[in-house]
């Protein structure tokens, strides 16, 4: 647990970087400090490891004031990652890695296999940990930067806009692999972003800061987004708030409609008598294929098997209780039915959702959410 | 050009470029020697660096035939008074480039080493000097070069080297001496310098090729 008290940083020119700040990270979790750019993140963030010294008030990390201990020891059980990686040009990928063992007196056998390890762990070939830095591609570096703050199992890891360096696409996997590495790992770890859709994917907890090192908002990220405390904060998270917030609705206990859904050898008379503006065809005995509207039907024989009718695209499906309820609105928006076709974990077909369940569904996720909040 | 001549005396030749190769190499080391530990307090200490520079800028404008009379009083008409007015230009040369080679280190490498515990000494002297290495290297490359040029000066207080072959050649209307004399001068240089890509290659195998 890291626990900010009533900490102030003031930098020589007179800036207030950081200004009376309270704040708990508690153990194991991912607490995100998210704000706009110069508002004291990164200085709240190196206060913790001690490369800024506080003005005024204490940091506890796990219980001890990092201000009485000696800043190489405090350090070296605290994992940093930084948006340049900050990895030694001059040293493999496996020695960068292996960096912090290697200072804590493993032995360079030793502490090269667990580099080789760790390169796995986060998702890389351990064979690149010959190669030099300036060998990886960006996001292979970021890759080596978590790898190497995770070397001697450090308790806790700051992440000073980890990510921010790569492309979307990259971003998004890095994201998805702290998250998994978390489950895994339950390090207490804090991350700085200016990015409020990392903020909210990746925090358990996240700090949202005003300008000048004040905390707008402190909470989980539907907190945030269901209840901001006030016009700064709801600025602050978009306008499509609304929408991201769906990402935290399940979709487990819907009403799904199996009524327009038939075997591929069903026939258009069949189809017809469900009375649905759209019917959705599937095969090998439920793989969803294609959406076929009414009047295609009334163009075709009765007896036709659905099977032989063009169909439209119904490529984008959710999964049902796995998914969010915005993968579902997603899902309806790009059907050609307006309707969202859930499917099961073996992908088979579920049942459809139209616009009105949805909105019903969100309706009835709000109220719950509103009613936890009163209790 | 005299062919016959450079076998026939092949052996002063040999020596004249082996006090050559000493005379450019050796000041140039204790100038390096000299100027790690002043260009690592003039990086570490910003106020510190100006007044150095200015210093060595000053030594470096003195005349080198001016340095090398001045030295007599102290030193006489020797090799050791070349070797001390050499190494004073060398570390004029290096000591820049430890400063740049130093300033150079990517910040967020330093900052790295900082955060996973590095003390200042063992950050110097395992991450921001092997990262310096290059820029140190480029200078010692021309105060090598420049030391065996500057060398021949001491011809003028009679320290010999391959400038005697000028003098020589000059007071004996003798031109394939004069000839000789460079080309040797300036194959030494360029095999020394060489070197040096050598070394720098093996201590920086992380470097793009
Ligand atoms: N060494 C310093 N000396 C003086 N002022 C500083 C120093 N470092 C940061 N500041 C100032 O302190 C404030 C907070 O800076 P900080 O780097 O913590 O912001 P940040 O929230 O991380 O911003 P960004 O998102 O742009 O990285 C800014 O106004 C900045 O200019
Ligand atoms: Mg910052």
């Amino acid at each position: 647990m890291i626990t900010f008290e009533r900490v102030t940083k003031r930098y020589a020119d007179g800036t207030v970087a950081v200004d009376a700040l309270d704040l708990e990270v508690p153990a194991g979790k991912t607490m995100v400090l998210v704000g706009p750019s110069g508002c004291g993140k990164t200085t709240s963030l190196r206060m913790i490891n001690r490369l800024v010294e506080p003005t005024e008030g204490r940091i506890l990390v796990d219980g001890r004031d990092a201000l009485r201990q000696d800043p190489v020891k405090l350090r070296r059980g605290i994992g940093y990652v930084i948006q340049q990686t900050g990895l030694f040009p001059h040293r493999t990928i496996e020695d960068n890695v292996a960096t912090v063992p290697l200072l804590l007196g493993a032995r360079r056998a030793a502490a090269r296999g667990r580099a080789r390890e760790l390169l796995e762990l986060v998702g890389l070939d351990p064979a690149l940990g010959r190669r030099y830095p300036r060998q990886l591609s960006g996001g292979q570096q970021q890759r080596v930067g978590v790898a190497r703050a995770l070397a001697a199992d450090p308790p806790v890891l700051l992440m000073d806009e980890p990510f921010s360096a790569v492309d979307p696409v990259v971003r998004a996997s890095l994201q998805d692999e702290l998250i998994r590495l978390q489950t895994e790992l339950r390090k207490t770890v804090v991350l700085v972003t200016h990015d409020v859709e990392e903020a909210i994917k990746v925090g358990d907890q996240v700090a949202l800061y005003r300008p000048h090192g004040t905390l707008a908002q402190v909470g989980e990220p539907e907190d945030l987004l269901g209840a901001p405390a006030d016009d700064y904060v709801r600025d602050f998270v978009g306008f499509d708030r609304g929408i991201r917030r769906l990402s935290f609705f399940g979709t487990g206990d819907l009403d799904l409609d199996t009524s327009p859904v038939l075997a591929g050898d069903a026939t258009v008379a069949d189809a017809v008598s469900t009375g649905a503006p759209w019917v959705l065809v599937t095969a090998d005995g439920g793989r969803p294929t294609g959406w076929v509207p009414r009047h295609r039907l009334d163009a075709a024989g009765s007896a036709t098997a659905l099977r032989d009718l063009a169909a439209d695209h119904c490529e984008h499906t959710f999964t049902a209780g796995t998914d969010s309820l915005r993968a579902a609105l997603d899902a309806a928006v790009l059907s050609p039915a307006g309707q969202a076709v859930a499917v099961d974990g073996a992908g088979k077909t579920a049942g459809v959702l139209g616009y009105e369940q949805i909105r019903a569904a969100i309706a009835a996720r709000a109220a719950d959410g509103a009613r936890g909040k009163d209790r | 050009m005299d062919w016959s001549w450079i076998p026939s005396n092949s052996g002063q030749i040999l020596q004249l470029t082996g006090e050559n190769a000493y005379l450019g190499i050796v000041p140039a080391l204790i100038g390096l020697v000299i100027a790690l530990p002043l260009g690592i307090a003039a990086a570490r200490w910003n106020w510190f660096y100006p007044p150095t520079l200015t210093v060595l800028n000053i030594i470096y404008a003195i005349p080198s035939l001016a340095l090398f009379i001045a030295l007599i009083p102290a030193f006489g008409l020797t090799d050791t008074n070349v070797v001390i007015a050499l190494t004073l230009y060398s570390l004029c040369v290096i000591t820049p480039n430890v400063v740049a080679g130093l300033r150079a280190v990517p910040a967020a490498a330093r900052q790295a080493a900082t955060a996973m515990g590095y003390g200042p000494a063992r950050r110097l002297l395992t991450v921001e000097l092997p990262l310096a290495v290059p820029v140190i290297i480029a200078g010692l490359r021309v105060a090598v070069v420049s030391g065996i040029s500057l060398a021949s000066i001491g011809q003028l207080i009679g320290v010999s080297q391959l400038g005697y072959l000028f003098i020589d050649g000059l007071q004996r209307s003798f031109p394939t001496e004069v000839y000789v004399g460079l080309v040797l001068i300036i194959a030494l240089a360029i095999v020394c310098d060489l070197l040096l890509v050598g070394v720098r290659r093996i201590l920086t195998p992380w470097e793009a090729r």
